[in-house]
């Protein structure tokens, strides 16, 4: 068991420099100096030489290749993820006054997934072929092809602009300074509740197909038909012999899912105008800002491949077959 | 191996709406044209939309066109702006409205099935591309270069792919500078997107390389190429069309949200993705500029998505009916 954890988070970091590597090569191999396409992008085309020099020397791009990676280690190894281009603030800090955000936005997203495609699952899979499994499989399979972004946009026209129950984007209204804690709460997830169903829509969807086959699969296992035949109804049955051998695949899903769900964090932040690090990458793009781009590669990157070793874990410590594999 | 009866219906559909929209999109410069299908001018009739197409000519309204006799479905350019008529509702003169500057919905969205269409399906051919020979190759060959693919395809798998896209977008701008927006974003989601395809035809290929069928073209002296090509590639495609359907419809969507963040194909170029992008400032007012480019969006990653399970169910009867 330990030494498939070791390898797992071996390959996992290997993994994770080969794409630092990749971006980082790019940006220095594609015609144009980083820092000439950066200025650019913020409209700083008439540069003295000297200051470009200071620029250059400042941000190591004076140095051959592989000294400028072997730095970028260093300070990762220091915890110093460098000075972005654009505003010249360390990354890190960058990344730390926005991560809080991102993180419960994607957490929630994931919880919603569990919590709604669970139910949804069972109740086709309870009566496979009835009027309720049907228009359900239709309903999934069509908000799994909804791009998340049009979503967006037609539940900001329906609640926020038409309705008016819901706001239209931001994270709260005016005058939050001033409220209570629990007024403050109550504000911030009033607002999160049209991105946290965007998010989750496309994973609920998918979530909830993979429930029911599953279910299915295990409903109709002979120790289920066994307990049928000692007079077990269905839905006992389902409860009892398909959730237990269901459980495990739906946890490493929702592990697996994770990468989805960051992509659409993008899109998403950036339609609510939400301040996560879905914005900053947007932006860095914008700015070819290399150093926040590299950080963010790093850190989503990591972040799945922790997401798939939790679920590899959980996996081999319900599942003993695995654990000794 | 396959069950030829029946036809999912599924695949059904989808083969139809794919079909309506690759014919809206290659008839998008005569259905939605300012210029009239039939025109009477000095000399008798002309067929001005039909001579611009020949000739590849934008369609201005030529001064000799005096009187138009049959206009075209949709008589407007995608381009065209008119600001007597802005912010139009649909079915009054204009099919679906207009937008802010007054050009109509419905041949931008019309004339958007080119970009969309053409992205998904040249991105999807640059995939194949790449994935097919280094999937049969480490299948094939196992060992070490089986070892290397493998490291590759889930390397790129377990990134979030709008992010590597992103990230390559904006860090290799210098390279593909050069290239216009169809050919880049097809460039760059093909080359992200080659890893299930290179993963599936693996599977097969380590598989059918075991196989009496091989083992009987090697003892008649057949080439490891020959063997592939001729013999393994055609029994390993099934599970490659399906990944190959799915990866349109992927690069679809991700075409839109590309330009709908700014980084794919620019305005005022119209594709659903910009439709929708400029929809949002109008979204207090005009509701119809966000939903007639995102039903069209919806449709086409729908209709690809079917397909590859209606193939999915004709191919291999066993993993579909779950």
């Amino acid at each position: 068991m330990l030494r498939v954890l070791g390898r797992r988070i071996a390959t996992g970091i290997l993994t994770l420099f080969l794409v630092t590597l990749f971006v980082f090569l790019l940006i220095h191999l594609s015609p144009g100096t980083p820092l000439a396409a950066a200025m650019e992008s913020e409209g700083l085309t008439q540069v003295t030489p000297q200051i470009r020099a200071e620029l250059e020397r400042l941000y190591h791009l004076d140095r051959p290749l592989h000294v400028q990676y072997a730095l970028w280690l260093r300070g990762l190894a220091q915890g110093d993820l460098g000075r972005s281009f654009h505003d010249r603030r360390p990354v890190a800090e960058k990344i730390r006054e926005r991560l809080g955000i991102s993180v419960a936005i994607n957490g929630l997203a994931l919880l919603c997934m569990v919590l709604l495609a669970v139910p949804l699952g069972a109740l086709s899979a309870w009566r496979p072929g009835s009027w309720l499994d049907r228009y359900s499989s239709w309903i999934t399979y069509a908000a799994y092809a909804i791009p998340v972004f049009w979503a967006a946009l037609m539940l900001q026209i329906v609640f926020a602009v038409r309705l008016g129950w819901l706001p239209l984007a931001g994270l709260d209204s005016d005058g939050w300074e001033s409220m209570g804690m629990v007024q403050r709460t109550a504000d911030r997830l009033w607002h999160l509740i049209l991105p946290v169903a965007c998010l989750s829509l496309g994973g609920l969807a998918y979530l909830s197909r993979f429930v029911r086959a599953t279910l299915l699969e295990n409903t109709a296992a002979e120790t289920a038909l066994a307990a049928r035949a000692r007079g077990l109804s269905s839905l006992a049955v389902m409860l009892r012999h398909g959730f237990r051998q269901a459980a495990v695949p739906m946890l490493t899903l929702a592990g697996l899912l994770l990468p989805a769900v960051v992509s659409g964090s993008v899109i998403v932040e950036n339609i609510f105008a939400i301040p996560g690090l879905g914005r900053l990458f947007v932006d860095a793009a914008f700015q070819r800002d290399l150093p926040v781009l590299m950080a963010l590669t790093l850190l989503s990157g990591a972040a799945t491949l922790l997401g798939i070793l939790a679920a590899d874990l959980t996996y081999a410590i319900v599942d003993p077959r695995i654990r000794r594999g | 191996m396959a069950d030829r009866g029946k036809i999912p219906s599924s695949l059904r559909a989808g083969a139809v709406l794919l079909l309506v929209l690759a014919a809206l999109a290659l008839g998008a410069p005569l259905l939605a044209t300012d210029l009239p299908w039939i025109a009477r001018d000095a000399d008798g009739l002309s067929f001005p939309a039909f001579s611009a197409m020949l000739t590849a000519t934008s369609g201005t309204l030529p001064d000799g066109a005096e009187s138009p006799i049959l206009a075209a479905p949709i008589p407007h350019g995608p381009n065209r702006v008119d600001l007597r008529s802005t912010l139009v509702p649909p079915m009054s003169g204009h099919w679906l409205g207009t937008d802010d500057l007054g050009r109509d919905l419905a041949a931008r969205v019309v004339h958007g099935a080119r970009v969309s269409l053409g992205v998904g399906f040249l991105s999807a051919a640059f995939a194949l591309l790449v994935g097919v020979p280094l999937g049969a190759w480490a299948g094939y060959r196992r060992g070490w270069a089986d070892f290397v693919v493998s490291r590759a395809v889930e390397t790129v798998l377990s990134f979030p792919t709008l992010l590597l896209v992103l990230a390559i977008l904006a860090v290799a701008s210098g390279w593909l500078a050069r290239l216009s927006d169809v050919t880049r974003l097809a460039l760059v989601l093909g080359l992200t997107g080659w890893m299930p395809i290179a993963r599936y035809l693996r599977a097969e290929f380590l598989k059918l390389r075991e196989s009496d069928m091989v083992s009987a073209a090697r003892a008649v002296g057949g080439s490891d190429l020959r063997i592939a090509w001729r013999h393994i590639l055609p029994s390993a495609m099934a599970p490659v069309l399906v990944t190959a359907a799915f990866a349109v419809g992927a690069a679809i969507g991700m075409e839109a949200a590309l330009s709908f963040l700014g980084l794919g194909v620019r305005p005022p170029h119209a594709t659903w993705g910009v439709l929708l992008a400029d929809s949002r400032e109008q979204i207090d007012r005009a509701w119809w500029l966000a939903l007639f480019p995102g039903v069209a969006l919806f449709g086409a990653v729908l209709a690809c998505n079917l397909v590859g399970e209606g193939l999915r169910d004709l191919l291999d009867p066993r993993s579909g009916r779950r």
